[in-house]
């Protein structure tokens, strides 16, 4: 057992949740019990809380950023615990959360407020679905350059509260890039805002980077605009296979040349084998590239050629096929109403790669682990029980390699054995004092976040 | 939850004095009055105020015991890097210590294979790219002043410069920071690679213009030079034109690595100084596009923008390859702000973001408020990303003309958050922009930006009167006026 820092959360008295108020503010059609709702949120609550504590007793789905300003401005009074989300994807992500009395949901903040498309931003609020979104922006050839988890079901909100995206970080960084702007409902109820609607700003404190990845602890984002590119005219993917030393000298000679690969992922060998539908012993490089016709053609061109002088297989993918390679590969790695997969956020110096790939095959042989060759950030994913102490062990591995494993998805019990966090090193007690200043009652997600917060 | 303004009080300096000398020595403790002129200011040399002490420490530790000094005697520390910033940032507080990070300009570690070096603050903006480019590297953030402004101060001020367009400014590129916090206290936030679990302090620090505390060591990323770049030199007739240009070439696709605009004023200034002969001096606005990739990407790309600049009017398209006649395109770009000099005794530059699709409207406006003002305008102009630098040319002799030039230049950035844009896009806020964050930010807004600070300098001796207005420096008016002015618009 860990110790967690829970006597900030424990001290409030429970509040019993005054109905009238809430329906009063929200409409009374706004406000279900988890129920009522739909069954989902009862067996996601029942993962994120662990067991023997109490559900929320309600869940509310403000349509405006007003009304939900006006729902905390109640739960900050009646010091009801408060648990933001969006459509609930990844409610089970993180910390157990160790007390809640209600459930914010930003699903019916759903209006696109404005596609700039000159100026290559879009804002909206916090639950339009990200499937939505890109449909939209699609429609004048741009795209957010995010690929995140449950890209159907997924909002906005819940993408920059848990900074989930995936590949696409090899060229366009993470969510922390693309955020220029957000407005929030503080816990005391106020509506806030930070940043701008235009791509480079640097008035004030940048409260964007503070808020993603915050897992709905220090206020609630109810609108946000973000930075968009434009959709280039060709795609083309090439895997690559073979032995781990050939295929470490691709991944150094690529990000040594000229190539510009917009992701560029490591994969472990069942993973490769998943994709591939044949037994394979080995990792695979998988790198997509997407420029003008001509310059796609000659980077594909380079990798096989490279391929084919290590004796590594190469496998060139278009249209159809590569959309549904990345639509497999994400499924494998985060796949929706799959409870008992253990998800894990990774991260080790680019360099180490390969050796995390050696201490997983020996540990883990079937886990699914994905490593972006740039920036070393991945995930790793268990489709059937795991121990605590193997996550603990492949946990110290990262450690040792500048990395981290963040637990997101597993089984309470196996929540209850390990920090799903893990160390963050001497910047804990500026994070717990960041905590207290935007939620000193710590009613937001108690429990949820790095060392208890 | 603003703190009560600190008064000058008549400290006795010489016990606090002895202290600084036994932590960083004789030669990193300044107090000639002579010796501390050069520090009265930064880049925005309008605004002049005398440190106390001026100190230079050697190490984290150093630092650490500093500002554990003021901290003990409640005094207000500044930092201070090169001192080139350009909204005041470094500007000293009265009765204060600037910290100069000059003296810790060591690279402390290159890491090629992942793509990453640290280095102390004072280390050279342009240093890193030298220190990597024979590898076939580079560090991508490249301010005007990237030969002398340090990377402590462009953490500070989230500095841009002409090529963020495509690769992203100084937050994009910070992977983990060392810090020093206004207690004294030692923490490391961020790391080797770009997410970390917890909350991002990385990016909270950068930008944070010295008011949350000193970075001691920097982690950066490095990038793989592109194969070929191409630049090219359109010139238009109308300011109109090449506006529409810059919107064709983005809505093409194609996303540059540096886009950017002068006006005919800009043209005539760098030509009397440069003499590049080749902006010519008729040109309504010219344009500078910079491509990057595949030689086949770039070559292609540069074809399309040059048939997209001719149908849009360009009367002469020039195009350069090779690195030195690149250079010399660039060369009247990078010599616009001091060019400036030969127009007039003096000039004020702004730092204003705007949607990049009214770009015709505001510089029809800035010419109006010129003119209204009677004061002559230039405008440089990150095209790509809507940042404008407005240059307003006077003479300070010219008694009461820097307060007529502030409030053109206070009117201008007004203008920019009515289009829906920002008062500082890459210089800071600083000293000279805190009156104006009420234009952009409600009170709740700043308020909730204040516990950010009040988390890391509850004291407030960190850059306390930087950022944010107080009654003191911006009177009260500076508090209300904006809600009443912009009713209908929201401000964001």
């Amino acid at each position: 057992m860990w110790e967690r820092e829970i006597e900030m959360h424990q001290s409030l008295s429970i509040s019993p949740i005054n109905w009238q108020e809430l329906e009063a503010i929200a409409g009374a059609e706004s406000v279900k019990t988890l129920e009522q709702a739909d069954p989902k949120w009862s067996q996601a609550i029942a993962r994120a809380m662990g067991a023997g504590l109490q559900p929320p007793q309600a869940i509310v789905f403000p349509d405006s950023a007003e009304k939900l300003a006006e729902v905390m401005t109640c739960a900050y009074k009646q010091g009801w615990r408060v648990l933001p989300c969006g459509a609930g994807s990844k409610l089970t992500w993180g910390g157990l959360i160790q007390a809640a009395d209600l459930l914010v949901s930003t699903a019916r903040l759903n209006r696109l407020i404005d596609h700039a498309i000159g100026d290559l931003t879009i804002t909206a609020e916090a639950g339009v679905r990200f499937a939505d979104l890109q449909h939209q922006l699609a429609q004048a050839n741009q795209f957010l350059a995010l690929d995140p988890a449950f890209a159907e079901q997924a909002t906005l909100g819940g993408i920059v509260a848990t900074a989930d995206t995936g590949s696409l970080r090899q060229r366009y960084g993470g969510v922390r890039d693309m955020l220029l702007g957000i407005s929030f409902v503080r816990a005391d109820g106020l509506i806030a805002k930070a940043g701008g609607r235009v791509v480079k700003n640097v008035a004030g404190y940048d409260l964007m980077k503070l808020f993603t990845g915050s897992y709905g602890t220090l206020g609630i984002v109810t609108q946000m605009t973000f930075r968009v590119y434009p959709q280039s005219e060709a795609s083309e993917s090439v895997l690559v296979q073979g032995e781990v030393a050939a295929l470490e000298q691709v991944r150094s000679t690529v990000l040594r040349s000229g190539l510009t690969p917009i992701a560029m992922d490591w994969l472990s060998p069942p993973l490769a084998s998943q994709l591939t539908d044949a037994a394979t012993t080995v990792p695979a490089l998988l790198l997509k590239f997407q420029a003008i016709a001509p310059s796609v053609t000659l980077q594909v061109q380079r990798v096989k050629e490279l391929a084919q002088s290590l004796q590594l297989a190469a496998i060139g993918l278009t249209g159809d096929l590569e959309t549904q390679l990345w639509q497999q590969l994400q499924t494998h790695l985060a796949a929706a109403n799959q409870p008992d997969q253990t998800i894990c956020k990774v991260g080790v110096l680019p360099a180490s790669a390969t050796l995390w790939f050696q201490q997983l095959e020996r540990l883990a042989p079937k886990g699914f682990g994905q490593i972006h060759a740039a920036s070393g950030l991945g995930r790793l994913v268990f489709t059937e029980p795991v121990e605590a102490n193997l996550l603990l062990t492949l946990r110290r591995f990262c450690q040792e390699h500048n990395g981290f494993l963040t637990v997101l998805q597993a089984t309470p019990a196996i929540k209850q054995q390990l920090d799903p966090w893990g160390d963050v090193g001497t910047a804990l007690s500026v994070m717990q004092l960041v905590k207290r200043q935007f939620d000193p009652n710590g009613v937001l997600s108690p429990g949820r976040f790095v060392g208890g917060i | 939850m603003l703190a009560p303004e600190k008064n000058a009080t008549q400290r006795n300096w010489q016990p606090i004095i002895q202290e600084f000398i036994t932590v960083l020595g004789e030669k990193g403790v300044v107090r000639r009055k002579e010796e501390l002129l050069v520090y009265e200011c930064d880049g925005l040399t309008s605004y002049r105020n005398r440190p106390a002490l001026v100190v230079f420490p050697r190490s984290t530790e150093e630092v650490s015991q500093a500002i554990k000094i003021c901290a003990r005697h409640q005094l207000p520390f500044v930092a201070r890097g090169s001192g080139t910033g350009l909204s005041g940032g470094a500007l000293p507080e009265d009765d204060s210590v600037l910290i100069v990070t000059s003296r810790m300009n060591r690279i402390l570690n290159i890491d090629l294979e992942n793509q990453q070096v640290v280095v102390q603050p004072g280390v050279i903006n342009n240093w890193v790219t030298q220190a990597v480019s024979g590898a076939g590297f580079y560090y991508a953030p490249d301010p005007s002043s990237q030969i002398i402004c340090s990377i402590g101060g462009n953490v500070a001020e989230n500095s841009g410069g002409v090529h963020c367009l495509k690769y992203g400014v100084t937050t994009n590129h910070v992977l983990g920071l060392k810090l020093v916090l206004p207690t004294g206290g030692i923490v490391d936030v961020g790391g080797s690679l770009p997410e970390m679990p917890g909350y991002d302090l990385t990016g909270l620090f950068v930008g944070s213009e010295g008011t949350l505390g000193i970075a001691t060591e920097i982690t950066l990323k490095i990038l793989k030079t592109a194969e070929s770049i191409k630049v090219l030199l359109a010139d238009f007739t109308s300011v109109e034109a090449a506006g529409a240009t810059v919107s064709d070439i983005i809505g093409a696709g194609i996303i540059p690595g540096g886009m950017e605009m002068m006006d005919n004023l800009s043209i005539n200034a760098v030509e009397d100084v440069v003499q590049t002969g080749c902006y010519p001096r008729d040109a309504a606005a010219v344009l500078l596009v910079e491509v990057d990739g595949l030689a086949i990407e770039a070559e292609e790309n540069a074809r399309r923008v040059e048939a997209l600049c001719y149908q849009n009017g360009a009367r002469n398209v020039q195009m350069a390859t090779d690195p030195e006649a690149r250079l010399t395109l660039w060369k009247g770009r990078k010599a616009a702000f001091a060019a400036m000099g030969k127009m007039a005794p003096d000039y004020y530059v702004q730092d204003g973001v705007i949607p990049r699709t009214k770009l015709e409207y505001v510089l029809g406006e800035i010419t109006k408020l010129g003119e209204q003002f009677g004061y002559y305008v230039a405008n440089v102009f990150h095209a790509g990303d809507g940042n404008l630098h407005p240059l307003v040319l006077y003479d300070n002799a010219q008694p009461g003309a820097l307060e007529q030039v502030e409030a053109l230049g206070g009117e201008i950035l007004k203008l920019c958050v009515k289009v829906g844009g920002s008062i500082s896009g890459e210089h800071g806020i600083g000293a000279d922009k805190r009156c104006y964050m009420p234009e952009m930010f409600s009170e709740t807004d700043l308020e909730t930006m204040q516990w950010v600070r009040q988390v890391f300098d509850p004291d407030r001796i960190a850059n306390p009167t930087k950022i944010f207005p107080t009654p003191r420096t911006c009177g009260e008016a500076a508090r209300s006026h904006a809600a009443e002015q912009f009713k209908e618009i929201e401000r964001f």
